[in-house]
């Protein structure tokens, strides 16, 4: 199955009204944070006709869901909201007739005028907000089930290293314990207590074998490959050429990877915080040779994880672990296990030359882009572009252009994080975009429109300009920067407003951005999820840095893995949300995410001269 | 060991092994689960709990160091099912968006409105600064923070009425 293909939907498989009114919305998408459980509410409420609270919205439990390949790439909103609304909208119909709520959603159903919805468009406080400011939310971690035990997993120096020998005498006698797991490569405890857990899992010796050798895949994938461009660049009467590189950076989640497996003789419960529940109960069901109607994935709410949680280590983990003890099992990973051993965002290599004609004007772009993969999987060739080569394209008008991804071998284990290679490319695209600017003597936001044709971006790119007050001196030692993207049919545009100290250290003063994801159903919520994908994105970009030697992580805590705290935060962060509203909703989760980091170059570079093109922007890189 | 610990105006008695942290007390003996494992290591602030009005690391706190005190977690923090000012305040700014270290937040700003009722941007900053969100809501939450100041100081009044809800 491909994305976007889908079976014909039928409305019980989206909507029921239990007896007491009570709406049910289903939908195979995960809440994490980005707001979807309210977005969802609030567009089915409107159909249906009834008051917010009395939808309820079921997300991701396998056993009453549909179908649903997961929550990445910003398309929940994209994706469902037209389903669900079709989907409510015929509920509606159904129950005016006193039918019951099932049957085809026939192709023309009625949809309520957009003037008559009283909760749609409006600004709207999160659903769980309550439940979270007064603890009673429950996150995978606070699961407790009747009979539960901990666990604790025996890691070894290098993932996917073979055990040879397991001696857990000394384990086996500590107060508590109730199973030693070997399965495979897995070795692990459950006790009563998770202190137990962990104490008898020090204890257990483990002779480890050789780790298999790193992943070798490589793979040249041509994104855009014009003729001519080699010789066009080298005839230009101006020619650039520069090279960007980021760091491999982690999720790096505030609360670690988390599962708790109940597994009996004839099937399984799994609480864990995925995005993909179908795929987490294929895997499950595979792993304890159930069939897969056998396992029920109950997705609660993570810590937010920004693409992490598409990889299931701690619920496989639990399973195994719970399959054992024959108890219900809790894991927990430590901090330190959760820097050691999660996959990361490979690090990459941007080189990039681009010549300008005699009226400053690009003539011919070449851009490569070296990287491993930025998911958890292999390389796909059906996707590998669009997910590890994902806004290596420029959004402006290029005559010619070659474009190529390189996926190259990297020795850390790779997940899918915010944006995936967006961030990368954009920050390699817009900040070489503002060089160009600079060599033709032209002014970064002239030069970009001057190469726009899109009139969205024009519009975010221009939108954003005046709300910063382009073109003003910000004062001493200070700069503003400016980039634009388009990122999964969102438009978005940031200036960053960046103040160097005399020492080097650059610091993120005020931050304005336009974003027009089309329709928009909670401007508050877009808002939100637009800034916290600069804050985060900004911590990448100032901070981040995973470290590593023979494929061992060394980063083991957030002192050796700094992020950005409430005292890095920007004095403000202002967001204009301006939505095409005649055009369909586009995804907000990591749009906001992916042009800060360019920005910022752009303001240090506005502000003391200095031309950044390695992340973090350490101050010794930071002073030249 | 049995011991007694003071939680959010009640004496609770658990039985738990020597050295156990008050933040698995409160966990895995008490079921008070909104105080959050996030570092072990005090690094974080996931796990904060106000230890006679002061925001303490319940990750690194022996039980053995928690009797005797007053100890104040989030499921504290409302009265009679009203919210707190600053807890209305959070909801009113929506300053979180996965809601993992709110609860942190929660303990600090609590900390902080009760010895600096008007406290500056800077004093924000620094009071919180233990605390980690990896989402990004720092400028909200700081709004939310100085929101909540103003509503105690101005009208706690109004403040208490619209939390009823």
């Amino acid at each position: 199955m491909t994305w976007g293909e889908r079976e014909p939907e039928r409305v019980e498989e989206r909507i029921r009204i239990e007896p007491d009114g009570t709406v049910v919305a289903l939908s195979g998408k995960i809440e994490f944070g980005q707001g979807i459980r309210t977005a969802f509410a609030q567009l089915v409420a409107d159909e249906l006709d009834v008051p917010i609270e009395k939808v309820r919205v079921v997300l991701g439990d396998t056993d009453h869901v549909p179908h649903d390949m997961g929550t990445f790439g910003s398309r929940s909103v994209a994706q469902e909201a037209p389903l669900l609304r079709r989907a409510a909208a015929y509920a509606r119909e159904l129950r005016a007739r006193g039918k019951p709520i099932e049957g085809a959603i026939p192709t023309d159903v009625r949809l309520r005028p957009d003037a008559e919805r009283r909760y749609v468009g409006k600004p709207m406080p999160r659903l769980e907000a309550r439940d979270i400011v007064t603890g009673k939310a429950r996150f995978v971690a606070d699961v407790r089930v009747p009979g539960m035990a901990y666990g604790a997993i025996v890691r070894s120096p290098v993932r996917n290293a073979p055990v040879r020998r397991v001696d857990d005498t000394t384990a086996r006698a500590m107060p508590g314990v109730v199973a030693i797991v070997r399965e495979g490569g897995l070795v692990g405890v459950v006790a009563e207590r998770e202190d137990q857990a962990r104490a008898a899992a020090d204890a257990v010796e483990v002779e480890w074998g050789e780790a298999p050798p790193p992943n070798e895949q490589r793979w040249d994938v041509p994104i855009r490959d014009d003729k001519g461009v080699d010789e066009a660049i080298t005839a230009a009467p101006t020619r650039l050429e520069a090279e960007y590189i980021l760091p491999p950076i982690s999720n790096a989640p505030i609360g670690p990877s988390a599962a708790v497996a109940d597994v009996r003789a004839d099937g399984a419960m799994i609480y864990a915080g995925t995005q993909r529940p179908f795929g987490l109960r294929e895997a499950i069901a595979e792993a304890l040779g159930f069939d897969e109607e056998r396992v029920r994935i109950l997705p609660q709410m993570p810590s937010g994880t920004y693409g992490r949680n598409s990889s299931g280590d701690a619920p496989y983990e639990a399973a195994i672990l719970s399959k054992h003890a024959r108890r219900p099992v809790l894991l927990q990973w430590t901090r330190v296990e959760e820097f050691a051993f999660a996959p990361t965002r490979p690090a990459a290599y941007l080189k990039v030359a681009a010549g300008l004609d005699a009226n400053g004007r690009i003539s011919a772009w070449r851009y490569d882009e070296h990287t491993n993969v930025h998911t958890g999987g292999g390389f796909d060739p059906r996707w590998g572009a669009e997910a590890s080569g994902r806004n290596a394209e420029p959004h402006y008008r290029l005559p010619k252009a070659r474009v190529t991804l390189h996926v190259e071998p990297t020795p850390l284990r790779t997940a899918s994080f915010r944006s995936l290679a967006a961030a990368e490319n954009v920050f390699a695209i817009e900040s070489f975009i503002d060089e160009l600017a600079h060599a033709a003597r032209q002014d970064p936001l002239a030069f970009r429109l001057a190469h726009v044709e899109d009139p969205r971006l024009r519009r975010v790119t221009e939108h954003v300009a005046k709300s910063a007050g382009w073109g003003r001196a910000p004062g001493e030692r200070r700069g503003l920067g400016i980039a634009a993207t388009i990122y999964h049919g969102t438009y978005i545009a940031e200036v960053a407003e960046m103040h160097v100290a005399q020492n080097g250290r650059a610091r993120l003063v005020k931050v304005w951005a336009a974003v027009d994801p089309g329709a928009t159903l909670n401007p508050d919520g877009v808002r939100n999820q637009t800034e916290g994908g600069i804050q985060q994105s900004a911590s990448w970009t100032l901070f981040e840095e995973i470290h590593h030697r023979d494929g061992r992580i060394a980063n083991s805590g957030w002192d050796t893995y700094p992020i950005a705290t409430f005292r890095d935060a920007p004095e403000s962060i202002e967001v204009d949300v301006i939505g095409d509203p005649t055009k369909p909703s586009t995804g907000v989760g990591e749009p906001g995410a992916v042009c800060i980091s360019a920005a910022m170059g752009n303001g240090i570079f506005a502000a003391t001269g200095v031309r950044v093109r390695q992340l973090p922007m350490t101050p010794e890189r930071v002073r030249g | 060991m049995r011991t007694t610990l003071r939680v959010n105006g009640v004496d609770r008695e658990i039985d738990v092994p020597r050295r156990t942290t008050l933040l698995t007390a409160l966990r895995d003996d008490l079921g008070l689960t909104a105080t959050r494992y996030g570092c072990g290591a005090a690094q974080c602030g996931a796990c904060y709990v106000l230890v006679n009005g002061r925001a303490v690391a319940s990750c690194l706190l022996p039980v053995e160091q928690a009797s005797g005190v007053e100890i104040t977690t989030v499921e504290g923090l409302a009265r009679d099912g009203d919210l707190s000012p600053l807890q209305q305040a959070f909801v009113e700014e929506d300053a979180m968006q996965c809601g993992y270290c709110t609860s942190g937040m929660l303990i600090s700003a609590t900390a902080l409105l009760h010895a600096d009722p008007r406290p500056t941007d800077a004093a924000i900053r620094d009071a919180l600064a233990p605390n980690l969100c990896r989402c990004g809501v720092y400028t909200r939450a700081i709004r939310a923070i100085k929101r909540a100041a103003e509503a105690e100081a101005g009208g706690s009044v109004q403040a208490t009425e619209r939390s009823r809800t």
